[in-house]
C-alpha cells in the first residue's frame, strides 16, 4: 500500500499547493506580470525597469481607471528561457490563469516570446514586449490582426531597422577614419553570429557597402552565438587587413570578441551590434579590453528627451548598474497606465484600440505605435543611439547631428590609439 | 593562413588538453565518467574570481587557494556521493550530472546569470612570425606540455603511480594483491579534481566566467577521450590537438561556416570511432569482451 | 445480455486475480484511473499544461528506457529522436499543411529515421563510447539547424504549428491516453520474444551472437522502435507548443531524460514514467511553494538535483523498483510475484520465507 500512499502524497501535495496560490479576495489593484530570466542581467533589466515605474506610479495614488484609482501589483515571472523553455511557458501561463495578471511586460529570448505570446494571445491579455527583436513577432499582429493585436513591441526597435542605425554608424565611423587617418578605401570585415536575425545584416551589407558606400567587403565571419574563443577569426581579420570590424552579436560572442579584439590590440574599429557591450558588467567581464567597442544602443545618459536623465540616474542610483533596453518595461508600465487612464478601464480590447493611439514621450524618445503594433523608428520618434565604451564609461556618440538630430550630452567618437598608431606607420 | 592554422590549433588544443587529460585519468582508473568534471573547473575559475575580485587577494596566492579548495570538495564529493554508488554505473552517472547541475545552480544563486572576468596573469602579447598570440595562451601552451611529461613521470616513476596503473590494468587482481583500491581511485581522483582546478586557473582569464561555462569544455572534453581512447592520457592528448586543428581549420578555410566548429569536430570524432571503434589509443578493459 | 454478464464475470476475475493480487499493478489501475479523472476536477489551463507536459515527457523517458535500459545501449543525446521529429512534424504541418494525426505519426517516422542514422554508426561502439558518441549527434544537428535557417528557421525554430486538438481538455485527453497506450506498448514489447533478446544483449552479447541471433538486427530495431516512441513525444510537443525550435535539441534534455529515467528506475518502462510523473509536477509544485523566492529556478534546480542525488544514495536501483522490492517477494520456485504480506506463493504455494 506504500505505493499507493505516495501517489497520494504527491498528489495532496498538488492539490494543497495550487489550492494555497487562489488569489485572494478582489482584485483591487491592477496585476502586471514581469517576465523575464530573472537571475540574468536581462531579466534584471526587466524586474528593475518594472518595480522602480510601480513604486513611482504607486507613491502618487496610482492608476485613475474611471474613478478610483488603483495601484499596480508586479507580479514577478521567473522564466528561466535561457535554459528551458518549457519552464517558461509554464511561468507565463501561470501568472495568466492563476495570478490572473492584467498586463504582461518584458521576454527576451524570441524562441520563448514566441509561445508566451501565445498564451497571452490565448488569454486575450495586452502583452509589451521589451526584449525581443525579431520583425516576426509583430508581423504576425498584420496577419491574424483578432488573434495577435494583443501584441506590442516597446523595445528593441526591430531588426530591420537595428540593421538602418547599424549602417549609419558604420558610414559614420568610416567618414571618421578617412579623415583622420586619410585612408582611400575603407576595407571591411564582417563578423555575425550565426543566427537567424543576423542574416539580413550579412546579406545586405554584402551587397550595400561595395556599392553605395564605397567599402570593400574582406571577409564574412559567422561565429556561433555562445562561441567562446574567436582568436582563430581575429587573426584572419588582421591577414585581411581591415580597417572596421562590423559586429552583429546578441550573445555571449560578443563579449569575448571584443575582449580578444582588445587583448590582440587589433587595428581595427569593432562597429555595430554587440548587445553584450550595452551592459554595464561588460567593462569589468572583459577587464577594460573592451575600451572603443562601439554598438546600438537604448540608453545612456544623454538628454534623448527630459526624461532620460533622471531615469538613468535614479536606476544607477537603485540598481548600481545602468539601464538596457529590457528595462524599457519602466516606460511600459507608463504607456500602459496613460492608455488605462485614458479609456478608463481595464478591459483589454479598449486598452489595445487606447494603445494604438499613444502617442507619449518616454525615456528613449516618442513612442507612437505602428500598425504591426512595433515602436516606430526615425527622427522625432525613437532612434536608438549609439554608444562607445570611453575611459570605462559608457559614451553616447551618436546621433551626433544626423537629421538635425542631436542629443545634449553627446561626445564624438574616439579611434583607438593602436589603430592610429598601426595606419599611420603603414604608410 | 598556414601558420596562423597551426597556432591556433596548437593553442586551442592545448587548453583542451589540459582538461581532457584529468578527466581520462579518472576514467581509467576508477572507470567514472566524471560529468561534474568541467563543473570542477567553473568552481576554481569562480573561487580565483573571489579570489581577486572580492577579496583583493594576489592572484597567486588565489589560485593555490581555489586549487586546494576544489581539491577538497572533489575528494568530498566523492566519498559521499560517487563511492556508494560505485558498483551502479548508471547511478554514478547520474550522481556526477546531478553534481554538476548542483554546482550551477550554486553559483547561478550567487553571482547570476553575469559574465564575470579575471585578469590574466600576464598582460600582453607576443608577435610569433606575425601571428599575434596573448601571453596567457602561450602560458596555457607551455603548462600543458609540462603537464602532460608531469602526469607521465607522476604515473611512471612513484608508488601511487604504480597502483594506479595497476589498478586501471585489472581492478580485481590489484585489489587481491592486497592493494587498497578505494584509495586509489580516492587518489586518483584528487589527482584529476586537480588537474581540473590547475586548468581552470590557468584558462580562467581566456573566457568568461559565468555559470554555465562547464558545457561546452565538457562537450568538447568527451569528444576528445573518445577519439584518444577511453582512459589512455597520450590519446587523450593527441586527440585535444586533432580537435584543436579542426576548430582552427574550419575558422580559416570556411569564415562563412565558423559556427560549424563543434559540429565539425565532434563528425571527425565519429569518423574515427567508425574505423577505430576502441579510439586512437583505445585501451580495451578486462570485462568488455 | 448472458454475453454481456460473462465478459464482465470474465473482466472481475482478472482484475481480481491478476490486478488486485499485486500493489503494483493495484497503483498502475489507480494512476490511470486518477490520470483519466483529472478534468473532472479541474480544467485549470495551468495545471493541464503541466500535466500534458508530463505525458510527453513520460513517453520520452519511456522510450529512452527502451533504448539504454533494456538494451544496454546508453543513449546519451535522446534528444536528437526527439528534435528531429519536432522539426519534420512542423516541417509537415506548417509547409504541407498535414494534421497533427499525420504529421505527428509521420514526424515519428523521422525519428525512426534519426534511429537508423545514429543506430548503423554505433553498431560497432560499446559502453561508454557509444554514450559519448551518441552526444555528439544532436550537437551536430544543432549545426545544421543553424546553417539553413531558410529551413530550420534558425535560432527562432519554427513557430504557428496547428494546435493539437480544438481544446485544453482533449488535448489532455489526447496525451494522457497516448502515455498510457504507449507505455503499455513499450513494456509489452519488452515482454515479448524481442524483448527477451534485446535485454540478453544488454547482459551479454557474445552470449547472444553464438546462440545464432543476428545481434546487429535486433540493435538496430532498438534503436528505430526507441526513436519511433520518442518520436511521437517530439511530435506532440512541437504541435502542443506549436513550435519546435533549437531548444529540443539541446544537451540539458538529454540528460533530463536520464536523470528522470534513472530516478524513476531503469528497465522497467513504468519506471522512468513515473519518474517523471513525480519530478515534473514536483517542480512546478516548488515553483508556486517557494514563489517569493528570489532565485526561483535556481533553487528548484539545486532541490532537484539534491532529490536525485540522495535517492540514488540510497536507491541506487531507482525509486520504482526500490519501492517495488519492499511491497513484492518474488516466489523462489515458479518466480511469480507476490504481495509482502502473504506467506505462500499465490499460484504454486510455496512458501516464501
Amino acid at each position: 500500500m506504500k505505493t499507493l500512499k505516495l501517489f497520494g502524497l504527491v498528489f495532496a501535495a498538488l492539490v494543497l499547493s495550487f489550492a494555497l496560490c487562489l488569489p485572494a479576495g478582489a482584485a483591487a489593484p491592477i496585476k502586471i506580470g514581469v517576465l523575464g530570466p530573472m537571475s540574468f542581467t536581462q531579466g534584471e533589466g526587466h524586474w528593475n525597469g518594472a518595480s522602480m515605474a510601480a513604486d513611482e506610479i504607486n507613491k502618487a495614488g496610482g492608476i485613475k481607471v474611471g474613478k478610483e484609482m488603483r495601484p499596480i501589483e508586479l507580479v514577478k515571472v521567473d522564466t528561466n528561457e535561457f535554459l528551458s523553455i518549457p519552464d517558461a511557458t509554464n511561468a507565463a501561463e501561470l501568472a495568466v490563469r492563476r495570478h490572473k495578471v492584467d498586463f504582461l511586460v518584458g521576454g527576451f529570448r524570441t524562441e520563448a516570446v514566441l509561445v508566451m505570446q501565445d498564451i497571452a494571445m490565448d488569454a486575450k491579455k495586452v502583452f509589451i514586449g521589451c526584449g525581443a527583436a525579431h520583425p516576426a513577432l509583430c508581423t504576425k499582429v498584420t496577419k491574424d490582426y483578432d488573434r495577435y493585436k494583443y501584441w506590442f513591441r516597446l523595445t528593441p526597435i526591430n531588426s530591420k531597422f537595428l540593421g538602418k542605425v547599424d549602417f549609419i554608424l558604420l558610414g559614420t565611423v568610416a567618414h571618421i577614419m578617412k579623415k583622420t587617418l586619410g585612408i582611400k578605401k575603407i576595407k571591411v570585415a564582417v563578423v555575425a553570429e550565426k543566427a537567424a536575425w543576423a542574416d539580413p545584416i550579412v546579406n545586405i551589407s554584402k551587397k550595400l557597402l561595395p556599392a553605395k558606400m564605397g567599402m570593400e567587403v574582406v571577409g564574412v565571419w559567422r561565429p556561433s552565438p555562445v562561441a567562446k574563443d574567436c582568436t582563430a577569426e581575429l587573426s584572419a581579420i588582421q591577414r585581411a587587413g581591415a580597417h572596421i570590424v562590423f559586429t552583429t552579436f546578441s550573445s555571449s560572442v560578443g563579449l569575448t570578441f571584443a575582449k580578444q579584439m582588445g587583448e590582440l590590440k587589433v587595428p581595427a574599429a569593432a562597429v555595430g551590434i554587440n548587445v553584450e557591450s550595452q551592459k554595464s558588467g561588460f567593462w569589468g567581464a572583459t577587464g577594460g579590453k573592451g575600451e572603443y567597442a562601439e554598438t546600438i544602443n537604448t540608453y545612456a545618459r544623454v538628454e534623448i528627451t527630459p526624461k532620460t536623465i533622471p531615469f538613468y540616474d535614479k536606476y544607477v542610483k537603485l540598481y548600481k548598474q545602468a539601464p538596457n533596453y529590457t528595462a524599457g518595461t519602466y516606460d511600459a508600465l507608463y504607456i500602459l497606465k496613460e492608455a488605462v487612464e485614458r479609456v478608463g478601464t481595464v478591459d483589454s480590447d479598449k486598452v489595445v484600440s487606447a494603445l494604438e493611439k499613444t502617442d507619449y514621450i518616454d525615456t528613449a524618445g516618442r513612442v507612437v505605435f505602428d500598425k504591426s503594433h512595433d515602436v516606430t523608428w526615425g527622427p522625432n520618434y525613437v532612434t536608438s543611439i549609439g554608444t562607445q565604451w570611453q575611459d570605462g564609461e559608457m559614451k553616447c556618440v551618436w546621433p551626433y547631428h544626423w537629421q538635425k538630430v542631436f542629443y545634449k550630452g553627446t561626445v564624438p567618437y574616439k579611434l583607438a590609439p593602436w589603430i592610429i598608431d598601426y595606419w599611420k606607420n603603414k604608410k | 593562413m598556414l601558420l596562423d592554422i597551426i597556432i591556433d590549433g596548437l593553442i586551442k588544443g592545448s587548453v583542451y588538453a589540459l582538461l581532457a587529460i584529468g578527466f581520462s585519468l579518472v576514467l581509467g582508473v576508477a572507470r567514472i565518467i566524471n560529468i561534474a568534471h568541467t563543473a570542477l573547473y567553473m568552481t576554481a575559475a569562480y573561487l580565483i574570481y573571489m579570489g581577486t575580485k572580492l577579496m583583493g587577494l594576489p592572484a597567486p596566492v588565489a589560485m593555490l587557494a581555489s586549487i586546494v579548495l576544489t581539491v577538497i570538495l572533489g575528494l568530498l564529493i566523492y566519498n559521499f556521493f560517487i563511492r556508494p554508488i560505485q558498483e551502479h554505473e548508471a547511478a554514478v552517472l547520474i550522481a556526477t550530472i546531478a553534481v554538476a547541475m548542483m554546482i550551477q545552480e550554486v553559483f547561478l544563486m550567487t553571482f547570476g546569470g553575469h559574465y564575470l572576468g579575471v585578469s590574466p596573469l600576464v598582460e600582453g602579447y607576443a608577435t610569433i612570425m606575425g601571428v599575434k598570440v596573448t601571453y596567457q595562451h602561450l602560458l596555457a601552451l607551455g603548462l600543458a606540455l609540462v603537464i602532460l611529461v608531469g602526469v607521465r613521470l607522476f604515473l611512471l616513476k612513484t608508488r601511487l603511480g604504480l597502483a594506479i596503473r595497476s589498478t586501471a590494468q585489472d581492478r580485481e587482481v590489484a585489489n587481491l594483491m592486497g592493494m587498497n583500491v578505494t584509495r586509489v581511485a580516492m587518489g586518483t581522483m584528487g589527482v584529476s579534481v586537480g588537474l581540473a582546478a590547475i586548468t581552470g586557473a590557468i584558462v580562467v582569464p581566456l573566457v568568461t566566467v559565468e555559470p554555465t561555462m562547464w558545457m561546452h569544455p565538457l562537450i568538447m572534453m568527451l569528444a576528445i577521450v573518445v577519439l584518444g581512447g577511453l582512459g589512455s592520457i597520450e590519446g587523450s592528448f593527441v586527440g585535444a590537438y586533432i580537435l584543436g586543428f579542426a576548430e582552427s581549420l574550419v575558422v580559416f578555410l570556411l569564415p562563412m561556416g565558423a559556427f560549424l566548429k563543434d559540429s565539425v569536430a565532434l563528425s571527425i570524432m565519429i569518423l574515427v570511432l567508425l574505423i577505430r571503434p576502441d579510439g586512437l589509443f583505445g585501451v580495451s578493459f578486462e570485462e568488455e569482451r | 445480455m448472458g454475453l454481456v454478464s460473462a465478459y464482465f464475470r470474465r473482466g472481475w476475475t482478472i482484475l481480481r486475480s491478476e490486478v488486485l493480487v499485486l500493489p503494483s499493478r493495484l497503483a498502475v489501475l489507480l494512476f490511470i484511473i486518477a490520470l483519466m479523472a483529472v478534468p473532472l476536477f479541474t480544467q485549470d489551463y495551468y495545471i493541464l499544461r503541466i500535466l500534458i507536459l508530463t505525458c510527453i515527457f513520460a513517453i520520452f523517458a519511456a522510450s529512452w528506457d527502451l533504448l539504454s535500459g533494456f538494451t544496454g545501449q546508453m543513449n546519451f543525446g535522446h534528444a536528437l529522436f526527439f528534435g528531429v521529429a519536432a522539426y519534420v512534424t512542423a516541417l509537415l504541418n506548417l509547409d504541407l499543411g498535414f494534421p497533427p494525426y499525420l504529421s505527428i505519426p509521420l514526424g515519428a517516422v523521422g525519428g525512426v529515421l534519426a534511429g537508423l542514422v545514429v543506430g548503423i554508426p554505433c553498431l560497432r561502439l560499446r559502453g561508454s563510447y557509444l554514450a559519448l558518441t551518441t552526444l555528439a549527434f544532436p550537437i551536430i544537428l544543432t549545426g545544421l539547424v543553424f546553417a539553413m535557417p531558410d529551413i530550420t528557421g534558425g535560432e527562432l525554430g519554427l513557430s504557428g504549428l496547428s494546435r493539437l486538438t480544438g481544446s485544453r481538455v482533449m488535448d489532455y485527453y489526447l496525451c494522457s491516453s497516448l502515455v498510457v497506450i504507449l507505455g503499455f506498448a513499450m513494456w509489452k514489447i519488452t515482454d515479448s520474444k524481442t524483448g527477451i533478446i534485446l535485454h540478453a544483449i544488454r547482459e551479454d552479447e557474445v552470449a547472444v551472437r553464438s546462440s545464432g541471433i543476428n545481434t546487429i538486427r535486433y540493435k538496430l530495431l532498438a534503436f528505430c522502435m526507441s526513436g519511433f516512441f520518442a518520436g511521437i513525444a517530439g511530435g506532440l510537443y512541437a504541435h502542443f507548443m506549436r513550435l519546435a525550435g533549437p531548444s529540443t535539441l539541446e544537451v540539458s534534455l538529454s540528460f533530463q531524460v536520464i536523470i528522470w529515467s534513472v530516478f524513476g528506475g531503469m528497465v522497467s518502462i513504468y519506471g522512468p514514467i513515473a519518474g517523471v510523473f513525480i519530478l515534473n509536477p514536483l517542480m512546478e509544485v516548488l515553483r508556486v511553494a517557494l514563489g517569493n523566492f528570489p532565485s526561483l529556478p535556481e533553487i528548484r534546480m539545486f532541490i532537484f538535483a539534491g532529490l536525485v542525488l540522495v535517492t540514488l544514495l540510497f536507491m541506487p536501483e531507482g525509486l520504482i523498483p526500490w519501492v517495488r522490492d519492499k511491497l513484492e517477494n518474488e516466489c523462489p520456485r515458479c518466480k511469480l510475484r507476490n504481495v509482502f504480506i502473504r506467506q505462500r506463493c499465490r499460484v504454486c504455494d510455496t512458501s516464501l520465507s
